[in-house]
């Protein structure tokens, strides 16, 4: 180890006490890689308990030009918060309390590192809902999930992580302390840097402390499956229900990929002759509006060319309705040693053309792609299948996921709706946004960070 | 359990059993999370680490082997497993705790974990008010396994003994192995000594087969856990007899009738613990709660951690030895969980999570009984 390194290591244990600097290879190990399968070892990992216990250790990072690498949990899946770079990695999952509910206004303010999941149960117990839902939100935080501002099924009439943030405390990369935000619902007093933090993927400073926004939890809820021979037809259902003025809670595709996949692996007795499937939740606070919407989604499905509809009567049935788009991800595991899931977004409209591309490439190159997402914004997730141990295979994902991104570009939408860019998107950015774009973020980046410690090499091409 | 650990290869690093394993959640320190283990025998497979040290080792003993991460794994990986397999590993570099390697001597000098003599295993019998019918006896119906800590930890002998009792109760013709019933053997297996396993192994079943036993029953979750899922595939043939835990065998004895209950008893709110051996590693997750629908006053309410998901009393993979403070604090988080149902009585199936509760609700004052759900039975039948 460099001179750099111990006098480093020295003042960051002075700074938080030996407990919180973790320096073994062992240690540097389990703080090097993410949900992707990119990995890099950090210089050492840090474990601050507090906003001051955070700022002290990037001014003693900047100081010294070392890089800061923020991380929750490490279940991205853009390779956002591995220290490619080496240098620090800065984890605030012991960061996890929640620090003021305010029933009357309706927020609360959490520790970045509080896991989703539990700042749900939480405010569920007190009648008060959260409800950006990222299928990993027992095994990720607010701050992450702000960070790349997550979405997932619920977003379709919720909203995203973003639409729920009211107010930030940010470390900057200098190691100043600033808060945005604030509880007032209306604030145009100048540039909204609460927005410019969200979906920064830790590049402008390290997001500690979050104001959000709370709705009144939904007390009722119920699900249809539906089973639709053609393609076109379950795309045209979702356009149909959304025309109706019915905005579901939830609105998931299954194409056959992901049926064969799903069968193939859990045998729940799924048809494997139709092309598409969608699972479409309607929730409320009165129980008529919600079953008379139930209804009626499920009316418009046969309308629209679905063979069989299912509605749950009861939790179970509801619970088993779900059985099969929950079980995607172990089915996918279990398909192939190696998944790489895109995350591109179209416009609705584009689905059934997003996902007959798709196919074709997946034919073209001889790697299967299952393809399922959110029908209701136009957000799929193809996964492509594959062995990493075999170069070959290897190449030919790189290449299959440049033509996905063309073909969601071509379609009039993006590379990615709720995962973020990481690294893993970087080389198709310029291609989503223009060299305009870049150039502007660029300037920002420079302007926050212009000793470039704060995750370095991340977003920006 | 014939795993390889070429399967840390499948871990698709989700993160997801971050979300269930006690230890992570308790230090929030991701060295000591499930998906860490896997990337550090990754690491040592694929030369990142080189020459694994006390260091290294340090993160596969610092584990419950609770199956927490195994029983939520997307991908199928049986990281309990791969700990095990990798702690026989770190046994033949050197690098095996000491507590650990003593332990493991001791069991092949004396055949039980403790070092005693083997032929103390009965000493629990000797203060009963009836000495139990299955001593000495050569042939019978059913064998009853004791387990090392059920033997020879006089702090846990109320659990056989409770169990012998009932056993009586219903006239189930029953055998005693004495000092003829050696350890398990799953300390030997998980510490790599796969040889010294199957010595044990072949000596235990040859015992049993000796009595004509049609079924072996044990009150201890690891020993029924390593019987039914190790023995048959260590001896390369069927056993021959039916294995079962207690709170099966008590169950079905309930349900047919065989034990009269008593009508007297004050009611009272009970919660279960799942002990990880014998509820996510075993799948017996219905029989200790049919036995407790069965006992006369007894109200039933749920952790909210429980069957599958249930948490670790901080007693399992030997952790207590490598770490105790660690282990404690586990027990307290699940002691408190119980504390929350609001139940006059935590009980369990298992004489490793009776004792590491049973502290932690003495450490942290909580007005909660533990017990064993055999001494439940038994103060729940009409005294023969």
């Amino acid at each position: 180890m460099t001179d750099l390194s111990q006098e480093l290591i020295a003042r960051l244990v002075e700074a938080l006490g030996p407990q919180k600097v973790l320096t073994s290879l062992e240690d540097r190990i389990a703080y090097s890689y993410d949900g992707t399968f990119a990995q890099n070892l950090p210089d050492l990992a840090v474990l601050p308990e507090s906003t001051e216990e955070v700022a002290a250790v990037v001014a003693i990072a900047a100081e010294r030009r070392v890089p800061v690498v923020p991380r929750g949990m490490a279940s991205g899946l853009a390779a956002a918060s591995i220290p490619f770079s080496g240098g620090i990695a800065l984890s605030l999952t012991r960061m996890n309390r929640v620090l003021e509910l305010d029933e009357v206004n309706r927020t609360v303010r959490v520790e970045a590192g509080i896991i989703t999941a539990d700042l749900q149960a939480y405010v569920e117990a007190r009648g008060l809902f959260y409800p950006p839902d990222p299928s990993s939100n027992k095994h990720s935080t607010i701050g992450g999930n702000i960070a790349c501002n997550a979405g997932g099924p619920r977003c379709l009439k919720y909203g995203v992580t973003g639409d729920y943030v009211m107010g930030l405390t940010v470390v900057l990369p200098d190691g100043r302390v600033l808060q945005t935000g604030g509880k007032a619902i209306k604030n145009v007093v100048g540039y909204d840097l609460t927005s410019l933090f969200v979906g920064s993927e830790g590049t402008l400073g390290v997001i500690t402390e979050a104001l959000l926004r709370l709705v009144a939890l939904p007390r009722f809820a119920n699900t249809a499956r539906a089973e639709f021979p053609s393609l076109e037809d379950a795309s045209r259902t979702v356009n149909a229900i959304l025309g109706a003025g019915i905005v579901p809670a939830t609105l998931e595709l299954m194409d056959e990929t992901a049926i064969a996949c799903i069968e193939e692996a859990m045998r729940l007795g799924l048809p494997l002759d139709i092309e598409a499937m969608l699972i479409i939740e309607a929730d409320g606070s009165d129980e008529e509006v919600v079953e008379r919407e139930i209804a009626a989604i499920a009316r418009i499905c046969r309308e629209n060319g679905a063979r069989q509809v299912n509605v749950a009567t009861d939790e179970k049935e509801r619970a088993a309705l779900w059985r099969a788009r929950r079980s995607v991800s172990p089915s996918l595991a279990r398909k192939a040693p190696n998944k790489l899931g895109e995350d591109i977004t179209v416009p609705r409209s584009a689905i059934p053309e997003a996902i007959r591309r798709i196919k074709a490439i997946s034919t073209r190159y001889g790697l299967p792609i299952v393809i399922f997402g959110h029908a209701g914004d136009g957000n799929l997730h193809p996964n492509i299948l594959f062995d990493r141990q075999d170069p070959l295979q290897w190449e030919k994902v790189e290449a299959m996921a440049s033509e996905i991104f063309d073909a969601a570009l071509a379609l009039g939408g993006t590379l990615s709706g709720e995962h973020g860019v990481g690294t893993l998107k970087q080389p198709y950015m310029e291609r989503a946004l223009g060299a305009l774009s870049i150039e502007i973020q660029r300037r920002i980046k420079q302007a926050l960070d212009p000793l470039n410690v704060m995750n370095p090499g991340k977003v920006l091409p | 359990m014939q795993t390889s650990t070429d399967e840390y290869r499948r871990c698709i690093r989700c993160g997801l059993c971050l979300s269930v394993c006690p230890l992570y959640r308790l230090t929030l320190n991701e060295t000591n999370s499930p998906r860490s283990r896997v990337a550090l025998l990754r690491a040592v497979r694929e030369g990142l680490l080189e020459q694994p040290t006390g260091d290294t080792a340090a993160q596969f003993y610092r584990c419950l082997l609770c199956s927490s991460c195994t029983f939520v794994c997307p991908s199928g990986v049986t990281v309990d497993r791969l700990v095990e397999l990798t702690r026989g590993e770190m046994v033949h570099l050197g690098l095996q705790p000491q507590p650990l390697t003593a332990l493991g001597e001791r069991i092949q000098q004396s055949h039980n974990i403790s070092a005693d003599p083997n032929e103390n295993r009965l000493l629990w019998t000797s203060n009963l008010p009836n000495p139990p019918s299955g001593l000495g006896k050569t042939q019978a119906e059913v064998v009853y396994f004791v387990g090392c800590v059920g033997s020879l930890f006089p702090r846990s002998y109320s659990i056989p003994q409770s169990f012998v009792q009932v056993l009586e109760r219903a006239g189930v013709d029953y055998a005693l192995l004495g000092d003829q019933e050696w350890c398990c053997g799953y300390p030997l297996a998980i510490s790599g000594d796969t040889e010294g396993a199957r010595e044990t192994i072949r000596h235990n079943v040859e015992a049993v087969r000796a009595v004509g036993a049609k079924t072996l029953v044990t009150t201890c979750p690891s020993c029924f856990h390593f019987w039914k899922h190790a023995y048959a595939a260590a001896l390369g043939e069927e056993l021959g007899f039916a294995v079962q835990h207690t709170t099966e065998f008590i169950a079905d004895l309930l349900e047919a009738g065989r034990l009269p209950l008593r009508a007297d008893l004050p009611p009272q709110t009970v919660t279960y613990h799942d002990p990880c051996d014998l509820g996510r590693k075993s799948e017996v997750f219905e029989a200790p709660r049919r036995i407790l629908a069965h006992l006369p006053g007894v109200t039933v309410v749920e952790m909210a951690e429980n069957r599958g998901g249930s948490h670790c009393c901080g007693g399992g993979g030997n952790l207590e030895s490598f770490d105790p403070e660690l282990s404690k604090e586990i027990a307290v988080r699940r002691i408190r969980q119980a504390g929350e149902t609001g139940a006059q009585t935590l009980v369990s199936a298992c004489q490793q999570c009776e004792r590491t509760l049973a502290g932690a609700a003495r450490n942290e004052r909580l007005r909660l009984r533990v017990k064993d759900i055999t001494e439940m039975v038994l103060e729940a039948i009409e005294p023969g």
